[in-house]
């Protein structure tokens, strides 16, 4: 459905996206993860057209020119920052943003009846934007990101600044897309919503991916190892026969196979009174391939 | 079409719902022009001219002279203040000028001038049309004593006795040629002994034409009040709100990304464009139809021809929509774009006559005007309200305005097009 071959953008010195190739399929979630300035939202931009690559190509379903009317209706963007006029009600955003889709009439009332729907605004649907919480607008954004019913979704960081309820609520919205079959790309720099939503994630850096999987393979492939840890109720006699090291009352194992280590522990009959599991997940995949220094 | 119709409605809305955007608008450019209206139509207090009178003569004929001038309705007269009290009333500007009648004023007749007599007229170097207009009222009521001599034949007798005697036998044989003048004073002397009065004062020439005031309706090229020299300055300055309006939503739009999501639509870049040019277009020509409206319906503001007027409008509206698109890629803010459109806009405005009348500027400022559209835009409203423009003396602001709009729209939206990628 989207196709990335080798793309390249060059802000004057700067080059944004280096040299980035990827394939989503139709039904598909795909995130790109990656810390700020990485080339997320440029890679997402080049995608829909508003800026060109300098080297390679994108297409959409099959046409190379995203600027295309026709593929355009095939696209729904939420951007980063929330695109609403303030001054205009939900339903006033949605019909405006409705009929820049060429949606009129009776059909044009059903998508926004159904947006409103959607985004949970029913009470709210005559009040302007600019009365609205963060998480409302959050809402709204992606519902005109839908009004017109498009196939394949582009979602650039659609969770920031939001409160827990409210990130629940777009989860929610987001997986019911999903469940509909939509094709979804959704950017992000929290690692458990990708774990959450994503079937396939590109970690992306300094303009170019440099992992691309599925997010158990990623954390198989650069996750390293488990750690289990466990604090004894009293010192073991003797030689056991049990992986890791004992430090007076307290265990340390490092393991790739987390079942086994604790099948192990429980045949050597240890009187264990805490036990705490860190298995690798997705953000120790991303600290370990984008490192641990702060980007500004 | 329809997106492009669309995108103004938008536009149009959320202009109407923002309250200052309106009061910038709407209601600023109409204070303008009740407030300079107002101000030049005199409606705020008295436009006669303040003058303090002392009289020092206190003779017959300097008090036939004060009450003249009192009568006056161009002036408005102070006899109660000193000569020093007057000056400095002059000097601050609580007066324009003070008249002083000087002792021995009385003694100057027709026939001779007294040296110590006489007037001052002391007056701000700065007002010298004022200072012309009050020449001429004092030499009207100078002329009155001496009408009154004249219409009466004993005082004229008077006159002429008292400058019989100053002919003495001695003075006459010193001059010769004054015994002739000393013959015309006796014969006229004489005149007079015998002429009725009444009826010299029916028929007397020294009354000179009676004057008709007859108020006629100023037609052609002169402003019939003030308020058609107002209403299309305030036009100009509701053209500079809307297109300030626009230009800093341009801005918000591309900062809020707004901008961005349209142009992930299926519309063109051109399109939004111009849907944002045909917003700011038709709110120009609504809040100038509404302004004149007003001042025609309130003030009588005369439209001279309105076809004219109507081409006025347009072509107006469309020079500011291409100054607004200019504006908005003066800068990436909406404080660089707020605060750098409305900058040029009041350059444009004091230089075009959005401040000062156009009748009013100096020769120089009137070249310098050249380059504002304000001017263009005043000229082509006044051509249709009263300056009784022919169409082809429209042509000319209708072509700089429409060329400015052209111009302006095609360097902002080619400058857009490249910062956007």
């Amino acid at each position: 459905m989207i196709t990335a071959k080798n793309i390249v953008k060059r802000f004057g010195n700067l080059t944004a996206v280096n040299d980035i190739s990827f394939e989503l399929k139709k039904g598909e979630t795909f995130g790109l993860l990656g810390p700020n300035g990485a080339g997320k939202t440029t890679t997402i931009n080049m995608m829909v057209g508003v800026l060109k690559p300098d080297e390679g190509t994108i297409s959409l379903n099959g046409t190379a020119d995203p600027t295309r009317p026709e593929v355009r209706m095939q696209i729904g963007n939420a951007p980063q920052s929330i695109a609403l006029y303030e001054e205009l009600t939900a339903v006033e955003n949605l019909r405006f943003f409705g009929r820049m889709y060429n949606l009129s009439g009776k059909k044009l009332k059903e998508r926004v009846e159904w947006a409103i729907e959607f985004a949970g605004l029913k009470e709210r649907r005559n009040s302007r934007v600019n009365t609205y919480s963060g998480g409302m607008k959050r809402r709204l954004n992606l519902a005109c990101a839908m009004v017109h019913d498009p196939p394949m979704l582009l979602l650039d960081e659609p969770t920031v600044g939001v409160d827990p309820q409210s990130r629940n609520a777009i989860f929610d919205c987001i997986e019911k897309l999903i469940r509909e079959g939509r094709t979804i790309v959704y950017t992000t720099h929290y690692m458990e919503e990708a774990q959450r939503l994503c079937d396939r994630v590109a970690i992306i850096d300094q303009g170019r991916i440099l992992a691309l999987d599925t997010i158990d393979k990623l954390i198989e492939s650069h996750g390293g190892v488990s750690v289990i840890e466990a604090e004894l109720a009293k010192r073991p006699d003797g030689n056991l026969n049990i992986p890791g090291e004992i430090n007076g009352t307290s265990l340390r194992i490092e393991t790739n196979n987390t079942l086994d280590a604790i099948n192990k522990l429980a045949a050597a009959g240890l009187d264990v009174t805490t036990l705490n599991i860190h298995k690798a997940d997705l953000e120790t995949v991303f600290l370990n391939l984008t490192g641990r220094s702060l980007r500004d | 079409m329809r997106a492009i119709f669309n995108l103004a409605l938008k536009d149009l809305l959320l202009l109407w719902r923002d309250k200052a955007g309106m009061f910038w608008v709407l209601a600023f450019p109409l204070i303008m022009a009740l407030f300079f209206g107002s101000i030049f139509s005199g409606g705020g207090g008295s436009s006669a001219i303040g003058v303090a009178l002392i009289d020092l003569d206190q003779s017959d004929n300097s008090k036939v002279f004060v009450e003249e001038l009192k009568k006056s309705e161009a002036l408005k007269v102070n006899t109660a203040l000193g000569l020093d009290s007057a000056r400095n009333f002059v000097r601050k500007g609580n007066l324009t000028a003070y008249i002083l009648v000087k002792k021995g004023f009385g003694e100057s007749t027709f026939f001779s001038r007294s040296d110590s007599g006489g007037l001052e007229l002391g007056i701000d170097p700065s007002r010298k049309a004022e200072a012309g207009f009050l020449e001429g009222l004092i030499t009207q009521a100078l002329f009155k004593p001496m009408q009154q001599m004249f219409s009466d034949p004993s005082k004229t007798q008077e006159m002429i006795d008292q400058q019989m005697s100053e002919l003495s036998d001695d003075v006459v044989a010193q001059n010769p040629e004054l015994s002739h003048l000393k013959e015309m004073f006796a014969n006229l002397n004489s005149f007079m002994g015998e002429v009725d009065s009444t009826e010299l004062n029916a028929n007397s020439p020294m009354q000179g034409p009676d004057i008709e005031v007859v108020e006629v309706s100023r037609t052609g090229d002169r402003p019939k009040s003030s308020w058609e020299i107002t209403f299309p300055q305030s036009i100009i300055w509701a053209l500079i709100g809307c297109a300030a309006a626009f230009a800093i939503s341009i801005v918000i739009e591309r900062v809020r990304g707004t901008f961005l999501r349209l142009r992930l639509a299926p519309i063109s870049k051109m399109q939004i464009l111009l849907g944002k040019g045909l917003a700011c277009f038709l709110a120009c020509v609504m809040v100038m139809i509404a302004i004149l409206g007003f001042g025609i319906l309130v003030f009588g503001v005369r439209i001279g021809n309105s076809l004219h007027l109507l081409l006025a409008i347009v072509a107006s509206a469309v020079c500011f929509v291409g100054v607004m698109m200019l504006i908005s890629v003066l800068g990436k803010t909406e404080n660089a774009v707020a605060g750098s459109g409305w900058g040029i806009m009041l350059i444009f405005s004091m230089t075009g006559g959005g401040m000062i009348p156009l009748l009013a500027m100096p020769d120089w400022m009137v070249k310098v005007s050249h380059f504002s559209p304000v001017k263009w835009s005043i000229l082509a409203a006044e051509g249709a309200i009263w300056r009784s423009f022919s169409f082809n003396e429209m042509l000319l602001p209708l072509g700089v305005l429409i060329s400015i709009g052209i111009v302006g729209f095609t360097i902002g939206v080619t400058i857009l097009s490249k910062s956007d990628g």
